[in-house]
């Protein structure tokens, strides 16, 4: 008897896609009255502001929680912690994924976007922390883009391409590592310019220093987050290798999370004793530095401390979607909450509703990319044509 | 009053010497905490189990 297969077929109409497909309409309507009538017409940002959530959250916050690329493959291939080989794939696809959308964000943002190539083809610009970052985002983003690669080529059955890409992966791996140090902390220094519009408790020499440890934990962090998440919702799709190995990782990297944050919460107390800030901590925005840096940084801490001694893995995939969320606060403080705190509060930047759009419509886009990808791609699962690199 | 600052000298005194003690203070805190978070580790979690367990 011939056998028979039941295909189930999922109804398009799911509250899901009714919510993103609305989204993405009002996301291509504000995308059309943008880049016809200005950054005006659009966006609160004025000659005091010119920096809102497009670079705030879109383009601080998408580096920071696309740090999981380097991270994983990092631990992976450079430390020869092989345990940690299912968690790559994802954590490169949510990593090329964050780039290439910080810079559709980045079209958005800049007022002529079509002279984003100009630093490196009309001048050079080398003086600038922006031509750096610039360059490391554009090489970065290559780089994800040929780690990811494989399996897309594997999807697509090239498979003497895929073996000469597979090749490349320690090299790419030592680049991807080099290029994310450099401008994950060169986003912090930016800010280093501008001393007098910093809130003083914000504001540090080792501004670089915090954004690139931060973006540590960040990249942990995400990797358990996004991890809790695909088990979740594309559990069907995970090979053996993916569930067997799934908690060491968030284990092992929760672990690791915990001990960067301590570091960066002691690093941070140094800098307040550097610039002798102690005075601003009994004021309002002190207050606020203190509900960032005990709850967003110390609890976290100790939560993943505690989540790692006890291995409880509940208490540590809500770790890790708190400290994403600490990300999040952290980048807003820095980019938005404490730059431009001397200026009276009819100048102070709150985004127009058209920015706030155009940001859920980016993350919702990501979403769907990461959707279709997880669905069709080879990478919760090892291809069974192909022997794992 | 003690507590003031009037010279460069004074504000580089009083911060370098917080920081000073502030960094010996955490590299000390730090070896406890190392030991609370891996004190009940199974010890297959140093570097290089890996390779014990994948010789490829």
């Amino acid at each position: 008897m011939p056998e028979r297969k039941i295909v189930i077929q999922k109804p398009a109409l799911t509250p899901f896609n009714v919510v993103a497909g609305i989204i993405v309409v009002v996301g291509l309507i504000i995308t059309v009255i943008r880049f016809t009538q200005g950054l005006g017409a659009t966006t609160n940002l004025s000659d005091y502001n010119p920096w809102g959530i497009w670079i705030g959250f879109d383009l601080l916050v998408g580096v920071a929680l696309a740090a999981g690329g380097y991270v994983t493959s990092a631990a992976c291939y450079i430390f020869g912690l092989k345990r940690f080989h299912s968690a790559v794939r994802p954590a490169i696809l949510t990593g090329f994924l964050g780039y290439a959308l910080v810079v559709l964000a980045l079209h958005y943002d800049v007022g002529r976007p079509w002279r984003l190539p100009y630093p490196f083809i009309v001048q050079s610009g080398t003086t600038s922390l922006l031509f750096e970052v610039a360059a490391c985002v554009a090489l970065y983003l290559s780089v994800l883009f040929i780690e990811f690669t494989p399996a897309a080529l594997e999807w697509l059955g090239l498979k003497r391409a895929r073996s000469i890409v597979v090749k490349l992966t320690l090299v790419l791996t030592i680049f991807g590592v080099v290029l994310s140090t450099l401008h994950q902390s060169s986003l912090g220094a930016l800010f280093l310019i501008a001393p007098s519009k910093m809130h003083p408790l914000w504001y540090s020499p080792y501004l670089a220093l915090y954004f690139f440890v931060s973006s540590i934990v960040a990249g942990l962090s995400m990797v358990i987050f996004e991890g809790s998440l695909a088990h979740k919702h594309f559990h069907d799709k995970m090979d053996a290798e993916h569930l067997r190995e799934a908690d060491g990782v968030a284990l092992s990297f929760a672990k690791a999370a915990s001990w960067v944050l301590a570091g960066y919460f002691i690093i941070k107390v140094i800098g307040i004793a550097q610039t002798n800030a102690w005075g601003y901590l009994g004021t309002g925005y002190g207050l606020w530095f203190l509900v960032e840096m005990l709850g967003f940084v110390l609890l976290p801490c100790y939560f993943y401390a505690i989540g790692a001694r006890e291995k409880n893995l509940k208490i540590i995939r809500r770790t890790a979607a708190w400290t994403v969320l600490g990300i999040v606060v952290n980048r807003f403080n820095v980019g938005l909450i404490a730059f431009n705190y001397h200026l009276p509060s009819s100048e102070r930047y709150f985004p127009h509703w058209m920015e706030i759009g155009i940001s859920v419509f980016v993350v919702t886009i990501g979403i769907l990319a990461y959707k279709f990808i997880v669905t069709h791609m080879p990478i919760l699962y090892a291809h069974p044509d192909y022997d794992a690199h | 009053m003690e507590n003031a600052i009037y010279t460069l000298h004074d504000f580089m005194l009083r911060t370098e010497s917080l920081t000073y003690i502030l960094i010996v203070a955490a590299l000390c805190g730090f070896i406890f905490f190392w030991r609370f978070l891996s004190e009940r580790d199974d010890g297959r979690e140093h570097l290089g189990a890996d390779r014990e367990e994948h010789p490829h």
